[in-house]
Parts: structure tokens; sequence; C-alpha cells
């Protein structure tokens, strides 16, 4: 008993910090490929308001970054410590995967961010640009190796377990196993989509307020039209996705849809999708739910009576839990189709001419409602990969090692001061990151500092001083 | 001692990524040490627009330098993963607060910046954190050195409780740090203001100071792991006994260079000698620990992952190891000049 409530409190405490963490990388991800956009219009057109954005919104990617790397050291070191024998017994391949991201990711990144927020005017243009180039590049790659260890846990393959290790076999095998590709695509997508809608919020915050409608308006548009094309993309990814879940991982379908019974009582094939239900696990049936005949074989076979598998098909042991995955894949969902209509309309509504000033109106309404979309994406996120997560239960490594093989054996004590430790420092990063960030865009762009050009001028300041060089000795050559 | 069933290929490839996971511990040490040994010294600053100064002399670079010891993790879970994975189980302690203050200090740097009236909690935060992940991760540094019970299997993993990691020696080891830390971070804070600056004065009686502390403690650490630890006597009173003085007079050279670079003000040179001293230092230990990867508990031989491979080694250590180590130096060049209080966060 003792020991089932330390597993749980263990797999909680990871569940926290990895929620935690993702509320930062997205971000970071995202918006460095829409930085180096700006960046690289004002390198073309030398408007000033391509760099008085680039600048306004270095400085929420800075503060979001850091919470991203103060609640990512954690994670690597949360598996060592949450998860001591899966890590051990991974390690092989697990371990590998998560070392050439330290190494082609963090490194990378690491050595390039400094100059990104620190070299204006200190080095060249062109050398800045590159350096944000680099740190787009730099946090892809992290995002794919990051989704490469945990796409093989959901679909090991190239594998095989030894004497209580996972022996590579086939690196090529294990690197491309059959879920990885598809989820990176969409986990790419979903922190893309994330930048634009972040942006898109940020903006129209701004236009509401009527400030700086010279510098908003513009990439609000673009923002927008962007969105158009990556919102339904993002669905389709989805749907992408469910395909390769259904194939692989119809354990993990199931409980996404609260699929209890493969076949009806008369023996045809079950093609109902519940919309909404009451999971109830230990009757293995729904209590109720409103379905749509057809619906669930559409979705996930692309005909009107394919069979799915549904949960009876496995013993109770092996049946992941209903709940989250059911209702964090639908409010997923929900969102991926909202953010789509949103774009869609937002781009009507430039093309019809009306996303102007003044705001009036359907525009003013649409603000309004861009505003509250810029918060969604990041619940999609989350509800994506606790469904991602929980659907995978009770294995750690899809059908080969259980959860409770892989946990620590904390004492419920430790968990606890871990969990509650977290909860307090977690909270305190997120409660001031977001604080910070209000700040800064309440305050809105910087128009007064001169525009920072590229510069050779004495390194070290951290603000440029102007003039006075001369008088602050250049670092002491030995 | 050394088993025979591994091949040639594999040994050198094990010894290899060994060096690598030394290697970057070395760096994160010599890095980032400078700058954890900069936060503590910050506690005893008054000025606050100092105090913002000492964060600012590291805005630059305290990140790339961090990222040494997610490295150092990385290399660890990679290639040594029955390590990693026991071994932070013992330290869940230890490792666990050395987390909450690397999360707090990050955040502190960065938030600093923004803040106008909580400028004061920020530096409170950050210098607090800089001491508490000195000494705890001393603590863990010391407490793996005494090693730690693994339960049989074929996958041994930690058996012991969360508390075995406190002894005197641990505790000693964190004490350690936290000295050797403020000799580095007060050389490194003379090296990045301005002559004029008054910081510069408080530095110097820090590095007074922190300099014989540390020659204390290395003497004292020296000497308890002689007497209390057999695989570091063997090797050192053994028949190398000339090689390890050797090593000795090489650090006491290195220590004596630095001094006087120090009292000269040459301060750059000042933090080059000491970082030698350090090199110096950790070489021997690794060399002294071998072939243990943690004392009486695993060897590198057990330790290592059955698929490292020469393929990733080369491609990690070939490919972005040096890539990382110029970006590392492009860094410190382009943010090499002194800077005074006034450039400090948040004016
Ligand atoms: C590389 C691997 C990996 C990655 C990228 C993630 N996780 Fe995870 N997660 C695990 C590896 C893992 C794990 C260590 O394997 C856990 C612990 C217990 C389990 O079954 O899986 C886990 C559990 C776990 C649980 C608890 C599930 C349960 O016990 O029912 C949640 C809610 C999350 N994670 C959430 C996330 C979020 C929001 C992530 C976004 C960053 C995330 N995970 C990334
Ligand atoms: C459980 C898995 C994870 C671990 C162990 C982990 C580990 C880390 C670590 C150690 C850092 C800090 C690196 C530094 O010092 O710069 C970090 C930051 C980062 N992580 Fe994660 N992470 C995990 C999940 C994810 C996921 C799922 C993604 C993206 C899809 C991601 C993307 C990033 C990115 C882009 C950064 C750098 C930018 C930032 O800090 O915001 N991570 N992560
Ligand atoms: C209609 C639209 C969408 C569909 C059909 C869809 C479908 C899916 C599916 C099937 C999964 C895998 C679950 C599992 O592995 O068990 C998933 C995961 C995920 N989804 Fe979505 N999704 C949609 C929209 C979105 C949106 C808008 C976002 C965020 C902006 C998002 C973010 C995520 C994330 C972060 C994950 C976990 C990582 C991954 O598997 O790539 N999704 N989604």
């Amino acid at each position: 008993m003792e020991s089932a409530t330390a597993i749980l409190l263990s797999r909680l405490d990871f569940a926290w910090v990895a929620s935690m963490h993702f509320l930062y990388p997205p971000l970071t991800i995202g918006l460095a490929l829409l930085l180096f956009f700006a960046e690289w219009r004002w390198m073309r057109t030398d408007d000033e308001a391509w760099y008085r954005l680039t600048r306004f919104f270095e400085k929420l990617f800075i503060i979001n970054f850091g919470a991203g790397v103060a609640t990512g050291v954690t994670m690597e070191m949360a598996f060592g410590i949450l998860y001591g024998p899966f890590s051990q017994a991974a390690g092989p391949y697990f371990g590998n995967v998560l070392g050439y991201e330290t190494i082609t990711a963090f490194m990378y990144e690491a050595g390039f961010i400094g100059l990104m927020i620190f070299g204006w005017g200190k080095i060249s243009r062109g050398m800045h640009l590159f350096a944000t180039f680099n740190v787009m590049l730099s946090s892809t790659l992290s995002a794919f190796w990051i989704m490469n260890a945990n796409s093989w846990m959901q679909t090991p393959s190239g594998v095989e377990l030894r004497n209580g290790i996972f022996h590579v076999t086939d690196w090529s095998k294990a690197i491309f196993n059959p879920s990885f590709l598809s989820s990176f695509a969409h986990m790419w997508v979903a922190a893309v989509e994330l930048a634009l809608f972040f942006v898109i919020g940020v903006c129209a915050w701004q236009l509401l307020k009527r400030r700086h409608e010279g510098i908003f308006a513009k990439p609000l548009k673009y923002a927008l039209v962007a969105a158009a094309v990556v919102a339904p993309l993002q669905v389709y990814l989805g749907d992408d996705l469910g395909q390769v879940i259904g194939e692989h991982q119809p354990a993990a379908l199931a409980a996404m849809e609260g699929h209890y019974h493969t076949y009806n009582k008369d023996g045809s094939v079950n093609t109902g999708w519940h919309i909404v239900a009451w999971p109830d696990a230990a009757a293995g049936d729904n209590r109720w739910a409103i379905t749509i005949p057809h619906a669930l074989s559409l979705i996930e076979t692309h005909t009107l009576d394919g069979k799915v598998m549904g949960l009876d098909q496995l013993p109770a042991e092996n049946r992941p839990p209903v709940w989250v995955p059911f209702y964090g894949f639908r409010v997923m969902v929900a969102i991926g189709f909202f953010l789509m209509l949103v774009a869609f309309y937002g781009a009507w509504l430039i093309y019809k001419r009306r996303l102007t000033a003044p705001y009036t109106g359907a525009s003013r309404w649409f603000l309004r409602v861009a505003v509250f979309s810029g918060f969604l994406p990041f619940l999609a996120i989350w509800t994506g990969w606790w469904t991602r997560e929980v659907a995978r239960q009770p294995w750690l490594v899809d059908g080969m090692m259980r959860v409770e093989d892989g946990v620590s054996r904390m004492t419920v004590l430790e968990a606890t001061i871990w969990l509650v430790g977290f909860m307090i420092f977690e909270l305190v990063v997120w409660y001031f990151t977001w604080y910070f960030m209000a700040k800064v865009i309440r305050h809105g762009p910087d128009l007064e500092a001169p525009v920072l050009r590229g510069g050779h001028e004495s390194l070290g300041h951290l603000e440029a001083e102007p003039e006075d060089d001369r008088a602050h000795p250049a670092y002491e050559r030995p | 001692m050394m088993p025979t069933d591994i091949s040639d290929l594999r040994l050198f490839v094990i010894y290899a990524w060994w060096f690598a996971l030394g290697f970057s511990l070395l760096l994160y040490i010599m890095l980032d040490g400078a700058d954890l040994g900069a936060g503590v010294f910050s506690l005893f600053v008054r000025d606050p627009d100092a105090r913002g100064g000492v964060m600012a002399a590291m805005a630059g670079t305290w990140d790339a330098n961090e990222t040494w010891l997610v490295v150092a993790g990385g290399v660890l879970f990679g290639t040594f993963p029955l390590v990693y994975g026991s071994a932070f189980h013992y330290l869940l302690v230890p490792l666990v607060i050395v987390l909450w203050s690397i999360m707090m200090r990050a955040i502190a740097l960065e938030f600093r910046h923004h803040a106008n009236r909580s400028t004061q909690l920020w530096d409170g935060l950050f210098g607090v954190a800089s001491l508490t992940t000195l000494f705890f991760a001393g603590m863990a540094m010391g407490a793996v050195l005494e090693g730690y019970p693994l339960t049989s299997g074929p996958v041994p993993t930690y058996a012991g409780g969360m508390w075995r990691f406190v002894s005197p020696f641990s505790v000693w080891t964190g004490i350690g740090a936290v000295i050797a830390a403020s000799l580095a971070g007060s050389l490194f804070v003379r090296a990045r203001f301005e002559r004029t600056e008054d910081i510069r004065k408080q530095a110097a009686v820090w590095v007074d100071r922190s300099f014989y502390a540390s020659l204390v403690a290395v003497v004292v650490t020296v000497v308890w792991s002689l007497l209390k630890f057999p695989w570091a006597a063997e090797k050192w009173l053994g028949p190398y006994v000339w090689a390890w003085a050797l090593v000795a007079v090489a650090v006491v050279y290195t220590v004596f260079r630095m001094r006087r670079s120090s009292r000269l003000g040459r301060d750059l040179f000042a933090i080059l000698w000491l970082n030698a001293a350090i090199a110096i230092m950790w070489l021997a230990m690794m060399v002294t620990m071998l072939p243990w990867l943690v004392p009486n508990t695993w060897t590198i031989y057990a330790a290592a992952s059955p698929s490292v491979s020469l393929v990733t080694f080369t491609m990690a250590m070939g490919g972005f190891l040096p890539v990382m180590l110029v970006y590392n130096w492009y860094q410190i060049w382009v943010f090499r000049a002194r800077i005074s209080k006034l450039t400090g966060y948040g004016h």
C-alpha cells in the first residue's frame, strides 16, 4: 500500500515538473522562428518598425527562455532521481538520445543565445541574424531529440530487453520508430502555432488599447495569415498522428476515445464516437455517453464500418486510465478547431480590409477573441501531453516495461517533499515569468533608444555608451 | 580488476567517454565556479548597483557556463546510465536542493533586469542560491567519493536511505566547495570590473582571505582522503609516489603564480593560473579513482552502457565539443571588457 502511494506520488512528481517545463520551450521554439523572420525583414527593408518589434518580442523571449532553462535542468535530473531503474535499463538508448539533445541542442543553443541577447550593437548585423538563426535551429533540434526519446517510449523498436537492460540492436529503427515522425511534426507545428497565437494575442491587446498601431498592426496581419495556414495543418497532422496511434498503440487510442467494446451486443462492429462520456473503469464501460454512430470508424480507419479495438480486448491490469486521455484529447481537438476558425475569420477580415484602425464593431470583437486565443495553445499543449502520457499507462516503455518497474523506490515522505518543494518553486517561476512578461507587454516597445546597427564599439558594455569609450580601458591584454 | 571480456576498441571508447565526462565537469567547475563564487561574494556587497554589476558581469555567459553541467549530465546518462540511475537516487536530497538553487539563480538573473521594486529580493535570492548550490554540490561530490550500497541483481540500484549522503566528510567537501569558489569568484570580480570601481577593493580582501582558506581546505581534504580512502592511499603512496609528488609540486607552482599575478593586478593571468591548478587537481583525482567511477561501487567498465560506440563518440567529441568550445571562447571574447557598476542591470 505504502509503495503504491509512493509510486503514484513519484509519477505525479514527474508529471508536475514535466508539465511546468513544458510551459516554456514551445514558445521558445516558435518565437525564435518568428524573431528570425522579423529580424530578417529588418535587414532587408531597414524599416525601423521591424527592429522595434524584434527587440520587443525578444525581451519576452528571454524571460521565457530563462524559465525554460531553469525548469529544464530539473527535468534532466528528474529522470535519474525519480526513474532510477528506468534510466539504468533504458539508458543505452534513451540516455544516449538525451545525450545527443544535450550536445546538439543545448550546447549549441547556449553558444548563441548570449550573442543574440547581448550582442546587439556589438557584433555585425549579419552575425546577429546568424545567432538568431542558430537559436531557432538549435531549439528545434532539442524538440527533435526529446520527441524521439518520448516516441521511442510510446512505440519502442530496434531494441532487445536482455538481463533487464535495453540493448540497441538497430539504431535507425530505434530512432525512426513508428510514431516519431508524426509526433515530432505535430509537436513542432504546435510550437509554431503557439508562438503565432501568442504574437497575435499580444498585438491584438496593444491595438485594443490603441497603442503603437504603427508597429503592431502589421505583425498581427502577418501572423494571422500564417496561422490560417498553420492551424489547419495542425489539425491534419493531428489526424495523421491519430492514425499512427491507432495502428501501433490501439490501447492508447481506445482510452482516448473511451472505446470499451470492440463489438456491439449484436456482434456488429462498434463504430460509435463519444462526444462526452462518463467512463467507469471498474465496470469496464461508460456509465453514459453521447455517441455518434460510424464517426469513430470514419476518423480512425477512414471507412464507415472499420473495426477499432476496444479496451475489452485487454486484461484489466493492462488498461490505461480513460478519464484524462478522453477529456484531454477532446479539449485539445476543440482548441485546434477553434483556433483554426479564429485564424480563418481573421484572414477574412484582412481580405475585406476590415482589420484596420480604428478597430470598431466586428474587428474590435475579433481583437478580444484574439487576445483570449493567445492562451489556448498552452492549454492544448498540456492536454495533448497528458493524453499521450496517460494513455501509455500502465507501461513506461510500451509493452516492455511497466511503470512500477521503472520508478525509483522512494518513500512517501521523499516523494512528498519533492512534490511540495517543486510545487512551490515551479509556481514561483511561473508567476514571475508571466508577471514580467505582462509588465513588458504593458510597457510596450522602447521607441526612444537609438537603433543599434551592427558595430564594433568598445565591447563589454551592456548598453551602448556613446563616445566615452576612451575613458574605459578595454580588457587588459597581458 | 580489469574485466577480460572487453574488446580493446570498447575499452578505448569507454575511457574516452570517461574522459569526456570528467572534462565537462571540469569545465563546469572552472566556468560556473567563478559565477557561483561571485554570487556568494555579492551577498556581502552593500551597494545595490554594484550587486547588479556582479550579475551584469556574467549576463552574457552564465547560461553557456551552466550548460557544461547539463552536458555532464547528458554524458553520464548516455554513457554510464547505471551510475546515473543509482547515484542520482542516492543523492536525491542534495541534488534537489541544487536544482532548486539553480532554478532560483537563473530566474533571479533574468528577473533582476526587469524588476523595479523587487531588486532586493532577486539580489538576495541570487546570492543565497549561489551559496546553496555550491555547498550541496560539494557535499554531493564528497558523498560520491564515499560510495553507496547497491542491490544485487542484473541491474543493481541504490539501496539505502535518503540521508545516507550526510557525513562529516561530505559536509566538509561542501564547505570546501564554498571556499574554493569564493576565491574563483573574487578573482572574477576583480577581472570584470573597471579598475576605478570600489568593488574591486572589497574583492581584493576576499581574494586574500579565500586564498589562505583554500590552501587550508586543500591540505585538509588531501590528508583526510589519505586516511579515509584506502583506494586513494594505495595510489598515492604506491610505486608511483614520485609522480604524485610531481603533481603536488605542479599544483604548488601554479598556486604561487596565481598569487603573484593577482598581487601584480594581472587579473586575467590570476584566473588562468587558478584554473590550471584546478585542472591539475581534478585530473589527479580522476586518475586516483580509477578504475572506479564511484569508489567501491561502480567501476567504469561495469557502469558503461552496452551501446557505447565509436561512431557516436566521434560524432559528439569530434564534431560538437570543439564547436561548443569555440562558441564559448567567442562569447567570452565578445563580453571580455571590464564593466562599471552603472552598466549593471536596471539602468
Ligand atoms: C522523454 C520522455 C518524456 C517526455 C518528453 C515527457 N515525458 Fe511525461 N513522462 C515520462 C517521460 C516523458 C515518463 C518518465 O516516462 C513518465 C513517468 C511515468 C510514466 O508512465 O511516464 C511520464 C509521466 C507523465 C505524466 C503522468 C502520467 C501518469 O502517470 O498517468 C504526465 C501527466 C506527463 N508525463 C506529462 C508530460 C508533459 C506535459 C510533457 C511535456 C513536456 C512530458 N510529459 C514529456
Ligand atoms: C522529459 C523530457 C525533457 C527533459 C529531460 C528536458 C530537459 C531540458 C533541459 C535540461 C533544458 C535546459 C537546457 C539548457 O541548459 O539550456 C531544457 C530546455 C529546453 N527544452 Fe526540455 N526537456 C524535456 C522536455 C522537452 C520537450 C518535450 C521539448 C520540446 C518539444 C523540450 C524543448 C526544450 C527547449 C527548446 C529548451 C531550450 C529552450 C528553453 O529553455 O526554453 N523539452 N530541457
Ligand atoms: C484537431 C486538432 C488536433 C488533433 C486531431 C490532434 C491529435 C493528437 C493526437 C492523436 C495526439 C497523440 C496522443 C497520444 O500519443 O496518445 C496528440 C498529441 C499532442 N497534441 Fe494534438 N491534436 C490536435 C490539435 C492540437 C493543437 C492545436 C495543439 C497545440 C497547439 C496540440 C498539441 C499536442 C501536443 C503537444 C501533443 C503531445 C505531443 C505529440 O504527440 O506530438 N494538438 N494530438
